[in-house]
């Protein structure tokens, strides 16, 4: 089948590629450019672990396929991780991750609810992770690190 | 070589004063692990000339193979090679050799492996898959584990008789019983006849499937020189090397020509123990030699075509006294174990062994019977057939309870089990915190005062039960480490303990922070090679902080006692007297003196001669303990001691129910365990927390559904739902109990299987309470209270 | 897992540049938008298309606006954006309430609400708005334009009115005239993502006027005539929701499947009938439980 060219943004490099028609944007990230921060962990979407950002917002990149983003942007954890955030550093410190299969996405997620939301309520941290798949911390450690984020970031902006 | 002192008979160590066991230190992977740095088994990359293997499975559930035609499939350009199981009549199996590396005669479930493709990329290798051709004969699909037992059922395994197996099995030839684990203690009949009051129900547990969110995957490579290596994401690297061994031997291979590395593991529960198809990528690459292969497994064949917890009925039989006193339980169990037992048979006989709950009964009768059936094999799963016998106990104690008139809670504290007390099958309960967990759960509940929701629909139950789990473990299972100091001080530590995200590579960094005085940011523990690191039996069992935790404690003192004798040889200063502090040598005779660790470490002590003494410091350490004894009785169970100890606890509720609907919220989930000492409070919250709420959604919503032809309905995450972060409980309280474990490293023992074991029987008690529905079989979902 | 099947992958830059190539190919064509069902498709190899039209790259397709007192949401805009839309939230709150409750944020940032009704599966979320507000399919295809009301739009389990060689381009909502309450309300079996087992959406118009549509239980969305009968013109009574319930095994024929029993389903449409038309009606003087909030 004939291969599609691409041009695309990824964590701020331009990039240039030919991609075969049913390739995944999640195979082309792992196999193709070894970013391996987003996971296959069901491949049909329901898990999360595949999470990118595409032109900004976060995208089950296992339900993407490779030709799709053309002329679009992708961030990864790869990209946001060269300047770690506040989130990160207090879910390092509450250690809300066990295993860490479903860390990435959920990074992606709570830095997707924060970057519109500075202050939100527990509830809204919830449905904002809801679509991550985690099977080993119960949840509860991971919206408390994202709280404590929430905290220091305020804390951070409300310095002279 | 230095005497290791035995752990076993030591007094447990004042545990009032350590500087870094007993905190809640920051995780060593964590940062790795948020920044997307860690690599899982599928993030490994082996160059372009990575080969891909997909599976041929069986459509059917019980079938004689008559017929493989792979001709099309090797055609297909891309193609290398495709193997069925001619290519690999080798045996294999943990605790019985049951099972083959692929299908031989016959096919067992759906899904088993019949045939593979190995081809030069996973979409090449999945379309020649499906042209490989293969002729069944279909035979009597056999999928209840009672009807199985009947003298009429087909057999799964004429060849039972033959299997080898361990010495603490009892299968019976020419049935599909493969294992059956009985107890008799005391008198059943002069224990129901001392009873007044007898209550007899059956309660029924389905399949369960672990759903950690990495699915299995794995690499060989079987190179020129003969050298078989495997990338697995594995809970098991040492059993797994010996399995791949034992299974191949045929080839010419060894222990010494097998390597096993498992990276991070994202989730395990049981389900990357063993060898499950692991085996596949060990037994595919000798048939390239040279070259890589990868088998990845989909999410729908980490639901159908690995372990799953096995499905168990269970006849529970109380008898009780008006005053409230247990006198006899006869508690039979028939599990659902799937077409392969090779581990799940040892689920079967951990039941069996404990399956009278943390109580002091004088007369118990256990049949616990492991039957062949044509569904996945069963296999370990956090909890290993506690979780499923603790639904109908549980839920029978509670019932007992109100049958006599007495407060559930109340009746419990009677008759729990003390240390000392005699076990079902013979040996004595050790230490534990039992009575004070009771206390503090019922308190963190508020149990006693009933509570009335605000919304007129709904009503509030809570419950509150016991739970106990012994690791169950060959009586020999090891734990091994070295421990190795840098030029700076900073240690690496190797050990075959699995990080499946519980933290035990941090744990195991507190307790060598804790002897050595490095602090933890100064301390590596490597993940397993089996090459490099030393032997660890398997990480199951929640025994590795215990086990492997003494081992590194051991490796420790063993280097802090080359320390103190390289220092009282070189620098002339009483042994007896020194001690560690920040990394230093000290001396109690001589306050001034300190011998910074990095001056000598590597490099030895110079002397005023100036030669060097000493060298580089290299601790051993391990433990097996030399109690343990699995041999019994056949007929009875006694004799031996098959477990090393218990880990004891017990867990609350509150929930709410809607009584129109029959949707349960769980308001608070409270739960207490005794983990002797926790080496870090956090991660024991974590697997409280994570526990729990596992353990609730077998209670509530996960529900695997088999048809009649023992085909997998809801492979997939759209129908078998696992809880988001919308499902949590509105609060979750973790209480740590701390009851030294003699012979646990700073007197730990496990507890990561525990805290999801109580959370079925609390939610069916706490149902009964709300609305009065006594529901007899998992899961407990709105449906089933709305419309009972 | 995949993707086995082999395709040439199109990216038209205009309608009739898509309508080219899907009547060139029939039934072998699929059309891209988000692409949240197709990729499932294709992997659980359900469809094997040889072409694959990514219609992103078309302009209209991505338009929300208002437009002669009807909302137009062009084939390629994603729930997320409507979720995001004022005037969706303001004055079509039934479908923000049906589009909250559709998956998952990253599935709802690419996933369209054309693309959801194409699918057509008897559960689909969007139905029961866009049933009750009269909306109509607007569809492109080689030799004309269609509108398809949506009524005639649903013709059983993945099945649609659309032909081979066309396409939707979008769906067009008329914006109600009078004041509104609506409740979307969504049996899942448990607060995480699911499927409906049942979905009930009410909207009560000033004036006594009752739209009530059911989802998932019947080969297809439909409105609940009998129920509206019975209804229209009267404030809503203990004894008239009680008749309305009567009446709900009338307009349903749930089936039992691995998710819920056909029981479960008539017993819970019947509560779920209840709760909705009373936050509707709740809401439409301004209270009842706040936009997105679950009443079961």
């Amino acid at each position: 089948m004939k291969r599609v060219p691409i041009r695309f943004k990824l964590n701020g490099v331009e990039r240039e590629l030919e991609v075969q028609p049913a390739d995944t944007l999640l195979e082309m990230l792992r196999d193709g450019l070894g970013i391996k921060s987003p996971k296959t962990g069901c491949d049909h979407g329901d898990c999360g672990t595949c999470t990118v950002f595409l032109d900004g917002r976060t995208a089950r990149s296992c339900l993407v396929l490779a030709a799709e983003v053309d002329g679009c942007e992708i961030v990864t954890l790869e990209g946001i991780a060269r300047n770690p955030s506040p989130l990160m550093r207090e879910l390092a410190r509450h250690n809300s991750f066990q295993c860490g299969f479903c860390a990435p996405g959920v990074v992606l997620s709570a830095t997707e609810l924060l970057r519109s939301n500075p202050h939100p309520t527990r509830l809204e941290i919830q449905h904002a992770i809801a679509g991550n798949l985690c099977r080993c911390t119960g949840y509860t450690p991971i919206l408390e690190g994202i709280e404590a984020a929430i905290e220091a970031a305020a804390a951070e902006r409300s310095l002279p | 070589m230095i005497e290791l002192a035995p752990l076993v008979d030591a007094p447990p160590e004042s545990t009032t004063d350590t500087k870094v066991v007993g905190h809640s230190v920051q995780r060593i992977d964590g940062w790795e692990k948020i920044t997307g740095a860690a690599r899982f088994a599928d993030d490994l990359e082996f160059g372009p000339g990575l080969l891909h293997a997909a599976i041929v499975e069986s459509p059917h559930a019980h079938a004689r193979i008559v017929a493989i035609d792979t001709r099309a499939a090797e055609k297909l350009p891309g193609v290398v090679r495709v193997v069925s199981g001619k290519d690999f009549p080798y045996r294999f199996g943990l605790y019985m050799q049951d099972r083959h590396i692929f299908a031989q005669d016959r096919v067992r479930f759906v899904g088993e492996q019949v045939a593979a493709v190995i081809a030069c990329d996973p979409k090449i290798a999945a379309r020649a898959a499906a042209l490989v051709e293969v002729e069944y004969e279909l035979l009597p699909v056999v999928l209840d584990p009672v009807l199985a037992t009947a003298p009429d059922s087909a057999l799964l395994h004429p060849g039972l008789g033959a299997y080898p197996h361990v010495p603490w099995f009892f299968p019976r030839a020419d049935s599909n019983i493969a294992h059956w684990r009985k107890i008799r203690k005391g008198s059943i009949d002069q224990g129901f006849r001392e009873a007044d009051v007898i209550l007899e129900d059956t309660y029924r547990v389905p399949r369960y499937a672990h759903c950690a969110i990495e699915p299995h995957s794995m690499t060989g490579l079987f190179d020129a020189s003969g050298r078989l290596t495997v990338w697995a994401a594995s809970q098991s690297p040492f059993t797994q090397r010996h399995l791949f061994a034992q299974a191949l031997a045929p080839l010419g291979l060894s222990h010494k020509d097998v390597r096993v590395i498992a990276p991070y593991v994202g989730g395990g529960f049981g389900g990357k123990a063993g060898v499950s198809c692991e085996i596949l990528a060990a037994a595919l690459a000798t048939a390239v030699q040279g070259q890589p292969v990868k088998v990845m497994w989909s999410r729908a064949q980490e639901f159908y075509n690995t372990y799953q917890r096995q499905g168990v009925v269970a006849k529970v039989k109380l008898g009780v006294t008006r005053g409230g006193r247990i006198t006899a339980l006869e508690h039979q169990l028939y599990w659902d174990a799937g077409a392969y037992v090779e581990y799940g048979a040892n689920v079967v006989n951990a039941v069996g062994l404990s399956a009278t709950g943390p109580y002091r009964i004088d007369n118990v009768s256990i049949d616990s019977v492991c039957v062949y059936t044509n569904l996945p094999p069963g296999g370990p799963y956090r909890g290993f057939g506690y979780s499923e016998f603790f639904f109908g106990l549980e839920s029978h104690i509670t019932r007992a309870a109100h049958a006599v008139g007495m407060d559930p809670v109340a009746f419990r504290r009677l008759n729990v089990i003390r240390e000392g007390d005699t076990l079902a099958y013979g040996a004595r309960m050790n230490p534990n915190g039992l009575a004070e967990a009771i206390d503090r759960t019922a308190a963190a509940i508020g149990w006693g005062a009933r509570e009335y929701s605000a919304d007129p629909h709904k009503t509030i139950g809570k419950s509150l039960v016991l739970f106990w789990k012994a690791p169950a473990m060959p009586p020999n299972a090891a734990s091994s480490a070295f421990l190795k100091f840098n030029e700076d001080a900073s240690l690496n530590i190797l050990i075959s303990g699995m990080e499946i995200g519980q933290g035990l590579l941090t744990a195991m960094a507190q307790i060598a922070s804790e002897i050595l005085t490095v602090p933890v940011c100064k301390i590596r523990v490597e993940t397993p090679d089996t090459d490099r690191n030393p032997y660890e039996w398997q990480t199951v069992a929640s025994h590795v902080t215990w086990g492997c935790g003494n081992a590194v404690k051991n490796a420790a003192t063993d280097a802090r006692q080359q320390i103190f004798a390289l220092v009282e040889r070189a620098c002339a200063i009483d042994g007896s007297s020194l001690y560690l502090e920040d990394e230093t040598v000290k001396s109690r005779l001589r306050p001034g003196w300190a011998l910074p660790l990095r001056d000598f470490v590597i490099s030895g002590i110079q002397v005023p001669d100036n030669t060097f003494k000493g060298g580089p410091i290299l601790g051993r350490g391990m433990f097996m303990p030399e109690f343990s004894s699995a041999v019994s009785d056949p007929e009875t169970g006694q004799g031996g001691h098959p477990n090393v100890h218990y880990t004891t606890g017990a867990g609350g509720i509150v929930l709410e129910i809607d009584r129109q609907t029959g949707k349960t919220t769980v308001l608070k989930a409270a739960l207490a365990v005794d983990v002797g000492k926790a080496i870090n409070p956090d991660l024991v919250r974590g697997q409280i927390t994570g526990g729990l709420l596992q353990g609730l959604a077998t209670a509530l919503y996960e529900d695997m559904r088999f048809d009649d032809q023992g085909r997998l309905l809801n492979p997939n995450f759209s129908d078998y739902k696992i809880p988001t972060a919308l499902d949590i409980p509105g609060e979750v309280i973790p209480i740590i109990i701390e009851t030294a474990q003699p012979d646990g490293p700073f007197g730990a023992r496990g507890m990561g299987e525990h805290t999801m074991i109580p959370a079925a029987a609390m939610v069916a008690n706490a149902i009964e309470d709300a609305v009065g529905v006594r529901l007899h079989s998992m899961p407990l979902t709105a449906e089933k209270i709305a419309l009972a | 897992m995949p993707i086995t099947c082999e395709f040439e992958y199109h990216k038209p830059k205009s309608l009739p540049q898509a309508i080219e190539i899907l009547s060139g190919a029939g039934k072998n064509a699929a059309v891209l938008a988000g692409g949240t069902d197709l990729l499932v498709w294709m992997k659980e190899g359900l469809r094997a298309p040889t072409a694959v039209v990514d219609v992103k790259g078309i302009a209209e397709l991505h338009r929300l606006e208002v437009s002669d007192g009807s909302l137009l949401v062009g084939a390629c805009v994603t729930f997320t954006e409507l979720l995001e839309s004022p005037v969706v939230r303001e004055q079509l709150p039934l479908l923000w309430e049906c589009a909250h409750t559709v998956a998952s944020i990253g599935v709802r940032n690419r996933a369209t609400l054309a693309g959801n009704i194409c699918s057509a599966v008897p559960c689909l979320d969007s139905a029961p708005a866009l049933l009750a507000h009269e909306a109509s399919v607007l569809v492109e295809g080689p030799l004309a334009r269609r509108q398809i009301p949506v009524t005639r739009w649903f013709l059983g389990p993945k099945q649609t009115a659309i032909r081979p060689g066309e396409m939707v381009s979008g769906v067009r909502i008329p914006l109600p005239h009078r004041r509104t309450g609506a409740c979307y309300v969504k049996l899942g079996r448990y607060r995480g993502e699911d499927l409906a087992q049942v979905g009930v959406g009410v909207l009560a118009l000033e004036g006594c006027e009752y739209r009530i549509a059911f989802c998932a239980v019947a080969p297809a969305p439909a409105r609940a005539a009998r129920i509206e009968r019975l209804l229209h013109g009267s404030d809503l009574s203990d004894s008239l929701i009680r008749q309305a319930q009567d009446l709900v095994p009338l307009e349903i024929q749930p089936i039992s499947d691995i998710r819920a029993s056909r029981e479960y389903r008539t017993h819970m449409a019947r509560i779920m009938l209840e709760r909705g038309l009373r936050a509707a009606v709740a809401r439409l003087s301004g209270g009842g439980p706040a936009l997105g909030e679950s009443v079961l």
